[in-house]
C-alpha cells in the first residue's frame, strides 16, 4: 500500500496544476493509472506458483509426476485462486485508498476500450504464467538460484518493464519501442494503456496479437525447457 | 562506553561480519544474483527521475539534480543501515526456537549480537559506489562547507534514528514472535523517503516527519544539503535521533524482561 501511497502522491505532485499534461497524461488519467496498478497488479502478479523452484530444488516436484494430473493446469489453477483472493483484498485496498485520497479517477465509456482491456487482461494472466514457469524451471539446472532468479526477473525486471511501477511512456520513444517488443509491457502498461483509451482501437489490437504471439513463443519454449528440466531432475533430497 | 569496550565491541564485529564476507562470496552464487538484482533495480528508479525530471523539469519545487540527491540520500542511508542491521532479519528463529539463550549467555550486550552480527555482504560493494554517486551528484550542487558538515551529521543521525527502528523491531519480535512483517511495513514506510517528503500532503507530511520519522532520517540531510535547513533545524533533528534512539533502548530494555524462553 505505501508504494501505491508515494506513486499517488509523486504524481499528484507532478499533476498538481489541473491544467498539466506530461507524456500524454493529464491528472485525471494519471492517478487512474496508479489506482490501475492495484487492481492488475493483485491480478496479474499474485500467484501460486512462486513455489515451484523451491519445490523442484528440494525434490517435492516428484509428488507431483506420479499423480495423474496435468503439471501445467495444476498450476494454472492454483494461480487463479490466489488471484481471486487477492483481487479481493485489492478491491479493498482500492476502496480504502479512494475514499482517503479522493482521487479524480477516468471511467472509460466506451463497450469496445472495455472488451479489448478484458482480453489483453486475460493474456497477461497467461503470459506472466508462462513467464514465472520459464524463469522457475532454470532450478532444474541451477538449484542454488531457486529464489534468485525469482528475484531478478519476477520481482526486479518484469515489475519495472511491465509498468507496474510507473508508465512507460516517460522513456524516449526508441526505449519504449523496444520495450514494447517484449512481452513485459502488456502484463500492466499495456491493459491499462487500452483502459485509459491511451491507444486507438486499431493499436490495440495490434498490441493484442503481439501478446498473442508472445503466449505462443513462451509456451512452446516453457514445454522444451520443462521437458529437457525433466531429463536432468534426480529428485535430490528425496 | 570507554574506548577499552568501543575495541572490545570493534573486535567482534569484526570477527562477526567481515571475516565471514569473503567466505560468503566464495560459496554463495546467489549472493551475486541479490547483488546483480539490487543494481538494476537502482538504476530503473534512477533512471525513472533522470527521464521524469526531463519531462517535468522539476518536482516539487526541485530540480533534477535535487530530487536525485534525494534518491541517492535514501539509498545511502537505507544501504547502509541494511548492511549494518541485516541480522535483524534473522532474530525470529532465535526467538521461536529458543536458541536466543546462547546470546544472552556470552559476554556481550545480547542487543550488540542481534542488532550488528550480520552484516549483509551484498551491501559491502554497494555502498563505496554509492558514496561516489552521492559525492559527483553533490558536487553539482554547489554545497557549502557547512552544508557539507550539517550533512555528514545529519546521514549519522538517520542512521541513529534507522538503529532505533530495528530495535524497536527486534524488541517488538520478543513480545509479539513476529518480526519479518514489521520489517516489512518499516521498509514500505521508510521507501517513502525516496522523494523529497514535500511531495506528500498534510497529515501524511507531518506524520512521516515527526511521528515515523522518514523525513528527518532521509530528507532533512538531504535539505541542509541543499542549504534548506537552518542550524536550529539540525540541532532538533540531532536532538530527536538520539530521543529516539534512547527511547528505543528503554524498549528493549523492557522486552527482554518479557523473554520466556518458552521453546528452549
Amino acid at each position: 500500500m505505501f508504494q501505491i501511497i508515494l506513486t499517488y502522491f509523486l504524481w499528484n505532485s507532478v499533476f498538481a496544476d489541473t491544467n498539466t499534461e506530461v507524456f500524454g497524461y493529464n491528472r485525471e488519467k494519471i492517478l487512474t493509472y496508479v489506482f490501475g496498478i492495484i487492481i492488475i497488479r493483485a491480478l496479474v502478479f499474485s500467484a501460486r506458483s512462486v513455489d515451484i523452484p523451491g519445490e523442484i530444488a528440494d525434490g517435492k516436484l516428484s509428488n507431483y509426476l506420479i499423480r495423474p494430473i496435468n503439471y501445467f493446469k495444476y498450476w494454472l489453477t492454483r494461480d487463479l485462486s490466489s488471484k481471486a483472493l487477492n483481487l479481493a483484498f485489492s478491491i479493498s485496498e482500492f476502496i480504502i485508498l479512494a475514499i482517503i485520497l479522493k482521487p479524480p479517477l477516468f471511467f472509460q465509456s466506451n463497450l469496445l476500450y472495455i472488451l479489448l482491456f478484458l482480453i489483453i487482461l486475460l493474456l497477461a494472466n497467461y503470459l506472466i504464467f508462462v513467464i514465472r514457469m520459464i524463469v522457475s524451471f532454470v532450478t532444474f539446472w541451477m538449484p542454488e538460484l531457486a529464489w534468485g532468479a525469482q528475484f531478478i526477473f519476477m520481482m526486479i525486471i518484469t515489475e519495472f518493464l511491465s509498468g507496474a511501477v510507473f508508465p512507460l511512456d516517460i522513456f524516449p520513444d526508441t526505449w519504449q519501442k523496444t520495450i514494447n517488443l517484449t512481452p513485459f509491457p502488456y502484463l500492466v502498461f499495456f491493459p491499462l494503456q487500452v483502459y485509459l483509451g491511451q491507444i486507438t482501437i486499431v493499436e490495440s489490437m495490434q498490441g493484442i496479437m503481439v501478446a498473442l504471439f508472445w503466449s505462443l513463443i513462451l509456451s512452446i519454449i516453457m514445454k522444451k525447457i520443462w521437458l529437457s528440466g525433466l531429463k536432468i531432475y534426480s529428485s535430490e533430497g528425496r | 562506553m570507554n574506548i577499552k569496550k568501543f575495541k572490545y565491541y570493534l573486535r567482534i564485529w569484526w570477527h562477526l561480519n567481515v571475516k565471514n564476507i569473503l567466505p560468503v562470496f566464495n560459496h554463495n552464487p546467489t549472493i551475486i544474483v541479490f547483488l546483480i538484482g539490487k543494481i538494476i533495480r537502482f538504476t530503473f528508479f534512477g533512471g525513472f527521475i533522470y527521464f521524469l525530471l526531463k519531462g517535468t523539469n522539476t518536482l516539487a519545487g526541485y530540480s533534477l539534480n535535487q530530487t536525485l540527491f534525494f534518491f541517492l540520500t535514501f539509498n545511502l542511508i537505507d544501504i547502509i543501515g541494511q548492511f549494518l542491521f541485516r541480522e535483524v532479519y534473522r532474530f525470529r528463529p532465535q526467538i521461536i526456537s529458543g536458541t536466543f539463550d546462547f546470546i544472552l549467555t556470552k559476554p556481550m550486550s545480547p542487543l550488540f549480537r542481534v542488532l550488528l552480527g550480520g552484516a549483509d555482504a551484498t551491501d559491502l560493494i554497494t555502498i563505496p559506489p554509492l558514496v561516489i554517486l552521492v559525492w559527483y551528484i553533490g558536487n553539482l550542487l554547489n554545497p557549502s562547507g557547512l552544508a557539507i558538515f550539517y550533512y555528514v551529521i545529519l546521514v549519522l543521525n538517520g542512521l541513529v534514528i534507522s538503529a532505533a527502528f530495528h530495535i524497536l523491531v527486534l524488541a517488538m519480535g520478543i513480545i509479539t514472535l513476529e518480526i519479518d512483517h514489521t520489517v516489512m511495513i518499516y521498509r514500505d514506510l521508510v521507501g517513502l523517503g525516496r522523494f523529497p517528503i514535500d511531495i506528500y500532503k498534510e497529515p501524511l507530511r507531518s506524520l512521516i516527519t515527526f511521528i515515523v520519522p522518514i523525513g528527518l532520517m532521509i530528507s532533512i540531510p538531504a535539505k541542509a544539503f541543499m542549504g534548506l535547513i537552518n542550524p536550529i533545524g539540525v540541532i532538533s533533528s540531532v536532538l530527536f535521533g538520539m530521543a529516539l534512539f534512547m527511547l528505543s533502548l528503554q524498549f528493549w530494555k523492557y522486552a527482554l524482561k518479557k523473554y520466556t524462553s518458552a521453546s528452549s
